[in-house]
């Protein structure tokens, strides 16, 4: 098994009206054992603004540190939070800055930019920026995600609609890979709020 | 060793070959071999490609009343799942199973001739086959092929006149007696849970319970195991399933969600 499939991830950002939805697995697993069933992936940079990372467990954790450094002082220096877009060219910045020693993770970075238009977009693990205008995958249930999320997305949904394509199209994928799954986390941002819900999953 | 080659159609014909189209029918049966120019390193290929790592859970004890065999019915590839729906447990002859661990094709097609070399012997010798000489049947077979890149992880239950019999084959040509086993990736898991819950005087409903609590945690910490988890009981009259059930409600069933307490609430604001 590859270095990405060490830890088992599967992470999935959809595009709604005026609101998008992140969803992640809870597993974390070295190879085929299940250590721990709430690890988390998605982070939070700014209410506006999050990022999950999947692939290797550790370099997810310590990417994140990194970036809500360089994001806390951005703040500092700018006064105000950083917009989606310029955070993803932050991203790819410090990933090809490790061009010939990469951190093993493939980024998905969801947000709402100016006059709160949805932003997402995925990265490899070298930076390759991928934006999308409807739905971004990552991890190793990602085959089967694309096709999940291919089918079941339509655009310009509504917050619970978005949040119950996004937790099928996610449960269904995770449940065809044995290193993701173990429940699911879903967050759902509009304008005005967040949402996070746990998702009762197979446990298998 | 000699092959066993009896798992294969023989086309014996009563007149003389009369040229050499008939000729290739009533020769000796034997396996197709590839012709290649390396045949050592095409086999080494084939076995690292066909080679799987187990990924399953099966279990067996013996207990006062019989034999307990459970299994659960995950087939992966690598990471993919290719089939939460798999039968592993296989029923040889209505008084003996046999588990599936490694190879499904291996399994299934050498399970099934060693169902048809029991009967065989039950003709020709007017009583019922022992576990005892089914396995070694069995391992017999399984060691001829040792190297070959078979894989094949069974363990053999049934209840013959000496009572209740099990053991444990595999494609490196073991044979093993005993009265706990588990097998596959997940077996460390259900050994766990086996050990510590395992008594001789359990009762049937207790042991079946046990075997698919074992095999509910197996299926829970290991990703290579999932899907269902069949329990199967062995006794004087032979083989009778218990139950299957799926093992994501089983993990609700012993672990129940309990709503949380609400910490802080948000309600609307009335008035200005």
């Amino acid at each position: 098994m590859s270095i990405f499939e060490y830890n088992g991830s599967a992470v999935v950002a959809m595009v709604g009206k005026n609101c998008f939805a992140i969803a992640s697995d809870r597993r974390l697993g070295v190879q085929l054992q299940t250590i721990a069933t709430d690890f988390q992936r998605i982070f939070k940079i700014h209410d506006k603004l999050f990022i999950a990372l999947s692939g290797l467990a550790t370099d997810a954790q310590t990417l994140y540190q990194r970036l809500v450094f360089r994001h806390k002082l951005y703040q500092l220096r700018e006064e105000r939070d950083m917009k989606p877009e310029t955070f993803a060219s932050l991203v790819s910045a410090l990933l090809y800055e490790k061009r010939f020693g990469p951190y093993f993770c493939q980024p998905v970075i969801a947000g709402l930019g100016d006059g709160d238009k949805p932003f997402i977009c995925t990265m490899d693990c070298l930076g390759a920026k991928e934006l999308a205008k409807d739905f971004v995958v990552s991890g190793t249930a990602s085959e089967s995600l694309y096709g999940a999320c291919e089918a079941m997305f339509k655009p310009d949904m509504e917050p619970e609609e978005l949040f119950e394509t996004i937790s099928q199209a996610l449960q269904s994928s995770v449940d065809r890979d044995c290193l993701s799954g173990w429940g699911g986390h879903v967050y759902v941002v509009t304008p005005t709020e967040v949402t996070e819900r746990i998702l009762k999953g197979r446990m298998d | 060793m000699k092959l066993d080659t009896t798992g294969l159609e023989s086309f014996p014909t009563l007149l003389a070959p009369q040229n050499d189209v008939v000729g290739d029918l009533s020769a000796a049966p034997s396996f197709d071999l590839p012709n290649s120019n390396d045949f050592d390193g095409f086999l080494k290929e084939a076995i690292q490609m066909v080679k799987p790592a187990k990924g399953t859970t099966t279990l067996a004890f013996i207990f006062k009343e019989g034999v307990m065999v459970a299994a659960d019915s995950r087939a992966s590839m690598g990471g993919y799942i290719s089939s939460q729906s798999v039968k592993k447990i296989i029923e040889i002859n209505p008084y003996m199973l046999g588990t599936m661990a490694g190879g499904a094709a291996d399994c299934q097609f050498w399970h099934r001739n060693l169902g048809i070399k029991c009967r065989l012997h039950e003709l020709a010798n007017k009583r019922r086959i022992s576990v005892t000489g089914a396995s070694k049947l069995l391992a017999n077979i399984l060691y001829s092929y040792r190297g070959m890149g078979l894989s094949v992880g069974t363990m053999i239950a049934g209840w013959d006149e000496t009572g209740p019999g099990l053991y444990y084959v595999d494609s490196e040509g073991g044979r093993l007696k005993g009265t706990r086993f588990s097998v596959g990736s997940g077996s460390p898991y259900a050994y766990g849970v086996l050990d510590s819950g395992y008594r001789y005087d359990l009762s049937v409903e207790e042991a079946a319970e046990l075997a698919r609590r074992a095999i509910y945690h197996a299926t829970f910490r290991d990703g290579a195991s999932g899907g269902v988890a069949s329990v199967y009981y062995v006794g004087p009259n032979g083989w009778k399933k218990l139950s299957g059930d799926d093992v994501g409600e089983l993990h609700y069933h012993y672990y129940p969600v309990t709503p949380s307490t609400v910490e802080q609430e948000m309600v609307e604001a009335t008035g200005a």
